[in-house]
């Protein structure tokens, strides 16, 4: 647990999501590489119906920090980087940071929309083709180049150590290896970083005994 | 000498704006750098800039020698700079929610503008029960003061009254059965500050 300096008191934290990694996994693994205690719950489809209404914007996921309670999976999990040390050093890696999440966020989201969304199967075929033909492919070169930027790509994604945006990037190539096993070898550093954050301490136990799912 | 801090974006207000309005709030000086806005095709100075840019968009902020992309994420900058971004952890974690909750109603928003006339009209019916419940989820989190988190002015609520703002100049009675959302709105539009900057922002389409 984190000691609150002003009441010594450990705080008590909650996670509500589903069953699956989505768009918890990043805030797990940001637990894990700290070590920090958290109660993981994964909520059954029966239960949702009721358990939506509870929560501020009836979403998930949902981090309970001694009962107040924060949704919106980036948020959650700049939170829980904040309070492990792995937000950033200064303001400026703090914002270098967020804007590397944004972009992984962006993508993931265009993928959402072909998975989740799109229910004509000629369509979703259209649209997974656009994103791995164009969309990631792009991406992944702005990436490779930033990751280049940070003494030369052989560490993390923003300053000296493990941050949120390193998390969020794992759960991202988690993703899109399942589809193509070979997506990264264009892109060198961005392999590397990618076993990097996968044998962290603390990440790499938890990536052992994760509850498998398929997304 | 030149401010600390050069904003570059289309002439328009969209992505940039909130970043634009807590300099504003903040009575912060900055470079307000606007590249022309074509409408259609790109235009040839947004042809030069953007393989210069780290992710190939717009809005940028240059400080300190760090060019920062994604606009949500320049806004949080700005925000932290100018204090306008909680006081402690959690309601910094508090503002950034609210922040998520918005851009996703504005990127549905922004969905029924620009795709397919499939696409649109797809996005058109999505909006018809995505914004109800986001006003009545979003005037929860307000409380009556004027303020989504502690008691004073946030980028939450500069952040709201952006996108509220702008979709009150198409339907002026959105706020009407929302009396917090009212008072964050109010609050903000009375913030000497952005009211100033409203008045002297230059005109553009959105």
């Amino acid at each position: 647990g984190v000691h609150c300096g002003a009441c010594r008191k450990m705080s008590v934290y909650e996670l509500h999501y589903f069953n699956n990694r989505g768009r918890a996994e990043p805030a797990r693994l940001l637990f894990a590489a700290a070590g920090l205690p958290y109660r993981d719950i994964r909520i059954q489809s029966e239960q949702w119906p009721e358990y939506k209404l509870k929560l501020p914007m009836h979403q998930v996921p949902v981090l309970e920090v001694d009962g107040t309670m924060i949704c919106q999976s980036v948020a959650i999990a700049r939170y829980v980087a904040k309070v492990t040390g792995h937000a950033g050093k200064t303001d400026l890696e703090q914002a270098k940071v967020d804007m590397l999440v944004d972009g992984i966020d962006d993508v993931m989201t265009k993928k959402g929309d072909y998975v989740w969304h799109e229910k004509d199967e000629t369509r979703k075929m259209e649209k997974k083709t656009a994103f791995y033909e164009t969309t990631l492919p792009q991406f992944l070169s702005h990436f490779e180049k930033l990751l280049r930027t940070n003494n030369g790509g052989d560490g993390f994604l923003v300053g000296e150590g493990l941050t949120h945006a390193d998390a969020w990037f794992l759960c991202l190539a988690d993703d899109i290896l399942l589809d193509f096993p070979d997506i990264f070898s264009p892109y060198p550093k961005l392999a590397a970083l990618v076993e990097r954050i996968r044998t962290y301490p603390g990440i790499k136990e938890w990536l052992a005994k994760r509850p498998q799912t398929p997304f | 000498m030149a401010p600390k801090y050069k904003l570059t974006y289309f002439n328009l207000r969209a992505r940039a704006e909130t970043a634009r309005l807590l300099f504003a709030a903040a009575g912060v000086e900055y470079e307000d750098f606007r590249v022309e806005f074509g409408g259609g095709p790109p235009s040839e100075q947004w042809k030069e800039l953007k393989p210069k840019t780290p992710m190939g968009q717009l809005p940028l902020l240059e400080v300190d020698g760090v060019t920062l992309c994604q606009s949500m994420s320049i806004a949080r900058f700005v925000a932290r700079e100018t204090g306008l971004d909680g006081k402690t952890s959690l309601e910094k974690a508090q503002a950034d929610m609210i922040v998520d909750a918005v851009e996703e109603t504005l990127n549905k928003i922004y969905a029924t503008m620009f795709g397919t006339d499939e696409s649109k009209a797809q996005a058109k019916k999505v909006l018809e029960t995505a914004v109800p419940e986001f006003l009545k989820n979003m005037e929860k989190l307000a409380g009556p003061d004027g303020h989504f988190v502690g008691d004073s002015l946030t980028w939450a609520d500069v952040r709201f009254f952006d996108l509220a703002s702008e979709m009150m100049a198409k339907h002026a009675d959105l706020l009407e059965n929302f009396p917090n959302l009212t008072k964050v709105v109010d609050t903000v539009k009375a913030n000497s500050g952005v009211a100033k900057w409203i008045a002297k922002r230059p005109e553009t389409p959105f």
